[in-house]
């Protein structure tokens, strides 16, 4: 599956714990998955644009122009809908596997 | 370089030779000092936090100058966003820190020169600009530290600069020679002064032509010939000196103040932004007053968050997080607090360009947030000291809580809820002791009636801003009143 782009808002008040976040994504993660911060190579084809609030702040153009695809992640939601904290990383997982699947068969 | 390591800030302030006094005595190691050391690592997490991931979207922005990442207390607003990624940037640096991190007199500063440089050069046709920006690209480039100074000592209020029974009073050029000037006078409450690697010196009043050569903006190096710092007393500021990490409330992290002295300090022209230009006191004046009053939007809140949680976590210790008067004040402190963030964000989201292309933040809505903070962090203090309730200033000592026979008596005594160790409970309350009462208050309630100046102050650009001639027009029109 390869590298996933993280990105994180700058963290002034998140209604979520975004670094716990992504590590219950990591483990949850096949092997030969992992995530990376480091955007200053390539661009990255998935990302999960990680958000402490439903304001996400850092979705802009700039940022979103960093991947080809993204998980949006905004304080308690996955792309807009709401999912408990819970359960974001077993969703977002699965949004990763879809999402591959869908590349896979273009 | 671009950005500094935190490493790289702190090696960087040990190259300096600043001449900094505390408490009658030279200081040797300002670096290390156990006072001055906690102000100085407030300052270092915001190099810190520019590294981190999580963070970076709010620590740093692309200069316009150069398109490359630089450190957002460097920056240039370009646009509405950028006003209100600092006042985040500042609510999460208050987080991180609980006191103040110092560093925004800089960026507000720069951010004020630039557009008064620009609109100077236009209407006086002076060369200031350029000399700006060739400090500004350094400043980015170094990720420098820079103090914007602005407030001067001001003698006898009811009497002019020129008309002080000693002229130094306000900071003022004594000479003028062919490569510079020489400056005496003195600024004082300078924010995290001796933390800083360059320092900006603005004009503290509107000036009138008799009063020009006062008119007055420069940079220097922190550690010029010509510059010395006596340091400021703060409320319990000794407890550092014993080596307790309990009774100091915030064992990491602090704020400072100085008076910065000009004892005919040399500037080179290349250096000097404004010499004499009077006219253009008023607008540069009012525009870093006016980003500071926003900053206050936001490192005010980040202290108040951790007051606030401090609260929280003291009622939980205390066994009342439960009681339904505890929780009420807590939602009463997360309002105020809220308050004040929202003014940050409106004076922010309602900015506009200026001439020389940076933004600008909604004036009238900047001096409503900076007169909200001249109020409600008391408010907000006072409901802390409610909840935390009269131990927080009839704690025994973290020696006492040490000691191996007495010990077990503290211990015993000051227990709250039994699942918790009677240490945590200490830690918390000595933390909101130094919000309140102790070397933070100095930031959170002294700073929020005072800095970035005083109620009136606002409440004279309020009057200014208020547009009541529009007030009083809307009312002859909905009640039929024709001139």
């Amino acid at each position: 599956m390869g590298l996933i782009g993280i990105k994180y808002c700058g963290g002034c008040n998140p209604q979520i714990n975004r670094s716990g976040l992504v590590r219950d994504i990591e483990k949850l993660l096949p092997p030969g998955c992992g995530l990376v911060t480091d955007h200053t190579k390539n661009r990255w084809e998935m990302a999960i644009l990680v958000c402490g609030c439903p304001i996400a702040c850092a979705d802009r153009p700039a940022i979103r122009s960093m991947a080809q695809h993204w998980i949006r992640v905004g304080g308690a939601t996955v792309d807009r809908e709401s999912v408990p904290e819970s359960s974001m990383a077993d969703v977002i997982v699965g949004r990763i596997q879809a999402l591959k699947l869908e590349f896979r068969s273009r | 370089m671009a950005l500094k390591t935190p490493e790289q800030y702190e090696e960087s302030l040990r190259k300096l030779n600043l001449k900094v006094y505390l408490m009658g005595e030279l200081v040797k190691d300002v670096v290390d000092h156990p006072i001055i050391r906690p102000s100085m690592n407030s300052v270092k997490m915001t190099y810190a936090l520019a590294q981190d991931p999580q963070h970076e979207d709010l620590m740093t922005a692309t200069s316009h100058l150069t398109g490359q990442k630089i450190n957002r207390f460097c920056h240039i607003h370009q646009n509405t966003d950028d006003l209100i990624k600092k006042v985040k940037m500042q609510r999460l640096m208050g987080q991180k820190t609980g006191a103040c991190f110092q560093r925004c007199v800089g960026m507000d500063a720069i951010n004020a020169v630039d557009s008064v440089t620009f609109e100077m050069d236009k209407k006086l046709g002076t060369g200031y600009r350029d000399r700006f920006i060739k400090f500004l690209l350094m400043m980015q480039e170094e990720d420098l530290t820079v103090d914007g100074a602005m407030t001067d000592p001001k003698g006898d209020r009811s009497l002019s600069p020129g008309r002080q029974a000693d002229p130094d009073l306000y900071t003022r050029v004594v000479e003028k020679r062919k490569d510079g000037i020489v400056v005496r006078g003195a600024k004082a409450h300078q924010t995290g002064a001796v933390n800083s690697h360059w320092i900006l010196v603005m004009p503290t009043i509107t000036m009138t032509e008799e009063d020009s050569d006062y008119a007055l903006s420069f940079v220097a190096p922190a550690d010029a010939e010509g510059i010395f710092y006596i340091y400021g007393r703060q409320s319990c500021d000794t407890r550092k000196l014993e080596g307790s990490e309990i009774d100091v409330g915030n064992p990491q992290f602090g704020g400072h103040e100085a008076l910065m002295v000009f004892d005919n300090l040399f500037v080179p022209w290349e250096n000097v932004f404004m010499c004499g230009e009077y006219e253009f006191t008023g607008p540069l004046i009012e525009r870093f007053a006016g980003y500071h009053r926003q900053s206050y939007g936001g490192c005010k809140v980040g202290v108040g968050d951790v007051l606030i949680g401090a609260a929280a976590l003291a009622a939980d210790y205390n066994g009342v997080s439960r009681a339904s008067h505890v929780r009420d004040k807590l939602i009463e402190m997360i309002h105020l607090n809220e308050t004040l963030y929202a003014c940050g964000i409106a004076c922010s989201s309602q900015g506009h360009q200026t001439a020389s292309g940076n933004y600008l933040i909604d004036l009238l809505l900047a001096n409503v947030c900076k007169q909200n903070v001249t109020r409600l962090p008391y408010e907000i203090a006072r409901l802390a000291e409610d909840i935390a309730g009269g131990l927080l200033v009839t704690m025994a000592s973290e020696k006492d809580l040490r000691h191996p026979e007495i010990g077990k008596v503290v211990e015993k005594y000051l227990k709250g809820v039994a699942s918790v160790p009677t240490e945590h409970r200490c830690r918390v309350l000595r933390l909101i002791e130094n919000i309140t009462l102790g070397t933070a208050a100095v930031g959170y309630r002294t700073e929020s009636m005072h800095g970035a100046g005083s109620p009136q102050a606002q409440r004279i650009m309020i009057s200014r801003q208020g547009n009541l001639e529009h007030k009083k027009a809307l009312v002859k029109d909905l009640v039929g009143i024709k001139d």
